[in-house]
C-alpha cells in the first residue's frame, strides 16, 4: 500500500510537475492540438483558455492518458516519461471533470472506495482520508446518499473530494466552476487557493475570465491546437495593453452636450454610466473635467477600469486568427 | 503487481455487478427474454422434463453471460465514468477483465440458482456426481465464452446501449436456433448440423444432454 507522506518526499526533489513537448493530436483531416510544448512548475496554478474547440480539453486528456501520444509528443510528469511508466504515473493525477463522473448508482461513500481501492490505499486510510474530506467540504451527511440523487453543486463537490482521496500533488480541473450558484463558486475557488497553499500544483480550464485573473499564477492561451501566449495575467495584461475603459455617471447632460462628447470621445452606454474607450485615461480625464467646467455638467462617479484578461483574450485570439488567415490566404 | 492488478480487476468486478445489475437491458436480456423464451417453447408441446432442463439451463446460461458485458463500455462512454476509469491507474486488461469477471460470476450465480431450483423442481436425476460436476464446468465455461462475445460485440465505439443490444442479438438468436436446443440434432439436415458448430451453446446443450439422459449428439 503507498505511504502518502514518503511518495511527497519524491515529488519535492523536482522542480516542474510536467514537461510537454511537441503534443500533436489529429482526428482524421482535423488537428486538434498542434505541436504544443510548455512545463506547468510545481506548486502553481496554470490555466489553459481559449474558445471551443482551442484544444484544451484534448491537451488534458492527452496530459491524463486518455488519448495515445504521438510521435514526437513527450510528456514528462516529475521528470517521468509517461510513455514509459504505464500507468504509475497516473497517480499523480486527481481530476475534476466539468460533468460528474462518479458512478451515479453508488452512495457517496462506494464512490470514495472505490476511488481509493483503485489508488493502492489501505481500507483504513480510505475511510480516514474519506471522512476528513467528506467533513471538510461538509458532504458528510450525505455519505449514504446515491450519487444520482446529489445537486450539481454537490456532485463537483463529490469530486473534488474524490480526487483529493489519494493526495495527489497535481490537480487538473476542466471547467470546475461550470454550471455551479455564486455560492458554490466561491467555495470552490476559496479551495483552489487553499490547495495551492497546500503546495498541489494545479491546471484549469476555464472559460471564465475574471476566475482565470483571480486564481491563476499562469495563463496558457490556446487557438486552434496552439499555444499563442503563456504568461502571468498581469504580465499579458501589461504587455498586451489595450485601451482602458473610463466609467463616469453624469447626472445632468443634455443632448447638444452629449453630442459634444461623443464627438470627441469612443463611448457607449451603460444603465446611467457612460463607458469611454481611451488610450490616455489620465489626459481623457483632464479633458473631461474641462468640458464638465465649461458646459456645467455633473460628474459624480468616475473610475478608471484597467485592461481586464478578456481584452486580453479577444485581442490575442483576433490577431492570431487574422494572422492564421493571412497566411492562408498567401 | 499481479496481487494488486488482480486487486484492482475485483473492485471493477464488483463495481460492474453492483451498479448494472439493475439495469433495464440487463434485466430485459439476461433474465426476461430467456424466460419467455422457455415459456414459448413448452406452452402447449409435449415435452419431456429433461428436455425442458436442458433448454432452460443452457438458455439462462448464455444470456445472462452476454447480458452485463455489452452494455457497461456504452453505458460508461455516456455517462462519462469511463473517462474516470480511464484517467485512473488502471490498465486496459484489468478493465478488461473486472467485465469478464462481472459478466462470468453474474451468469454463473444466476445459472446456479436455476439449475438446482429446477433439478429439484423435476426431479432430475444423475447417474454419478462427476456428471453433475461437467454440468456446472459446461455452466462455467459457457458463462466466460458469453462473456469474451459479449464484450467482442461492445468493442464497438458508442454510447448507446441500444445500437450494442442491436447487434449482441443479431449474432446472439442465429447461435441460439443452431445450438440444438429446439430441434434435436439428429433431426437437423446435415448441412445445419456442420453450422451449428460454430456456436457455443451447440456444445453446452450437447453436454448437458450427456450429463442428464445420455442422449448427447457428440462422442
Amino acid at each position: 500500500m503507498e505511504n502518502i507522506s514518503e511518495k511527497n518526499l519524491i515529488y519535492k526533489e523536482n522542480k516542474d510537475a510536467i514537461r510537454v513537448w511537441n503534443l500533436t493530436k489529429k482526428f482524421g483531416d482535423l488537428t486538434a492540438v498542434e505541436n504544443s510544448t510548455f512545463t506547468i512548475e510545481r506548486g502553481i496554478i496554470v490555466g489553459i483558455l481559449g474558445p471551443n474547440g482551442a484544444g484544451k480539453t484534448t491537451t488534458i486528456r492527452m496530459i491524463t492518458g486518455v488519448f495515445k501520444l504521438e510521435n514526437n509528443s513527450k510528456i514528462e510528469v516529475f521528470g517521468e516519461d509517461i510513455s514509459k511508466s504505464k500507468n504509475k504515473y497516473k497517480k499523480n493525477f486527481g481530476i475534476i471533470p466539468e460533468v460528474s463522473n462518479a458512478f451515479s448508482d453508488y452512495t457517496v461513500w462506494q464512490n470514495m472506495k472505490f476511488s481509493g481501492g483503485i489508488y493502492g490505499l489501505s481500507r483504513e486510510i480510505i475511510k480516514k482520508r474519506a471522512i476528513e474530506l467528506l467533513t471538510k467540504f461538509n458532504l458528510i451527511d450525505k455519505i449514504h446518499s446515491k450519487t444520482k440523487s446529489l445537486s450539481k453543486g454537490l456532485k463537483q463537490r463529490l469530486n473534488l473530494c474524490i480526487a483529493l482521496l489519494h493526495d495527489p500533488p497535481i490537480l487538473i480541473m476542466d471547467e470546475p466552476t461550470s454550471g455551479l450558484d455564486p455560492i458554490s463558486v466561491n467555495l470552490m475557488r476559496e479551495q483552489i487557493l487553499k490547495l495551492k497553499a497546500e503546495g498541489k500544483t494545479i491546471l484549469i480550464t476555464t472559460h471564465n475570465m475574471r476566475e482565470a485573473q483571480i486564481i491563476c499564477d499562469r495563463i496558457l492561451i490556446m487557438n486552434k491546437g496552439k499555444i499563442i501566449a503563456s504568461e502571468s495575467p498581469d504580465y499579458l495584461r501589461k504587455k498586451f495593453k489595450s485601451p482602458s475603459t473610463i466609467r463616469c455617471k453624469v447626472d445632468i447632460c443634455p443632448p447638444q452636450q452629449k453630442e459634444q462628447l461623443l464627438n470627441m470621445f469612443k463611448f457607449s452606454e451603460e444603465g446611467n454610466h457612460l463607458l469611454i474607450s481611451s488610450k490616455n485615461a489620465i489626459k481623457d480625464i483632464s479633458i473631461l473635467y474641462q468640458l464638465s467646467k465649461e458646459n456645467n455638467l455633473k460628474i459624480s462617479e468616475l473610475k478608471i477600469e484597467d485592461t481586464s484578461l478578456e481584452q486580453v483574450f479577444i485581442h490575442l485570439i483576433e490577431e492570431d486568427s487574422n494572422n492564421k488567415e493571412e497566411v492562408e490566404k498567401k | 503487481m499481479i496481487r494488486s492488478s488482480l486487486h484492482r480487476s475485483w473492485l471493477l468486478c464488483k463495481k460492474n455487478i453492483t451498479v448494472y445489475i439493475k439495469q433495464g437491458p440487463v434485466l430485459m436480456f439476461g433474465l426476461l427474454f430467456p424466460f419467455f423464451m422457455t415459456l414459448s417453447w413448452i406452452i402447449g408441446r409435449e415435452i419431456s422434463l429433461d428436455v425442458v432442463f436442458i433448454g432452460i439451463v443452457a438458455m439462462t446460461s448464455f444470456f445472462t453471460a452476454t447480458a452485463i458485458s455489452p452494455v457497461i463500455l456504452p453505458i460508461e462512454t455516456r455517462e462519462k465514468s469511463l473517462e474516470r476509469i480511464l484517467v485512473s491507474p488502471i490498465s486496459l486488461k484489468e478493465n478488461l477483465l473486472g467485465i469478464i469477471l462481472a459478466s462470468t460470476l453474474y451468469s454463473l450465480i444466476i445459472t446456479t440458482i436455476i439449475t438446482i431450483t429446477l433439478m429439484l423442481l423435476f426431479s432430475i436425476m444423475f447417474n454419478s456426481i462427476f456428471l453433475v460436476f461437467l454440468l456446472f464446468v459446461g455452466i462455467g465455461l459457457m458463462a466466460i465464452l458469453g462473456s469474451l462475445l459479449g464484450l467482442l460485440v461492445a468493442g464497438y465505439h458508442t454510447d448507446n446501449f441500444a445500437n450494442i443490444m442491436i447487434l449482441v442479438n443479431l449474432v446472439k438468436f442465429p447461435l441460439l436456433f443452431m445450438s440444438g436446443i429446439f430441434i434435436p440434432f439428429n433431426e437437423l439436415p446435415s448441412h445445419m448440423v456442420y453450422l451449428s458448430f460454430i456456436s457455443p451453446l451447440t456444445f453446452l446443450t450437447d453436454l448437458l444432454r450427456y450429463c442428464v439422459d445420455g442422449s448427447n449428439y457428440f462422442t
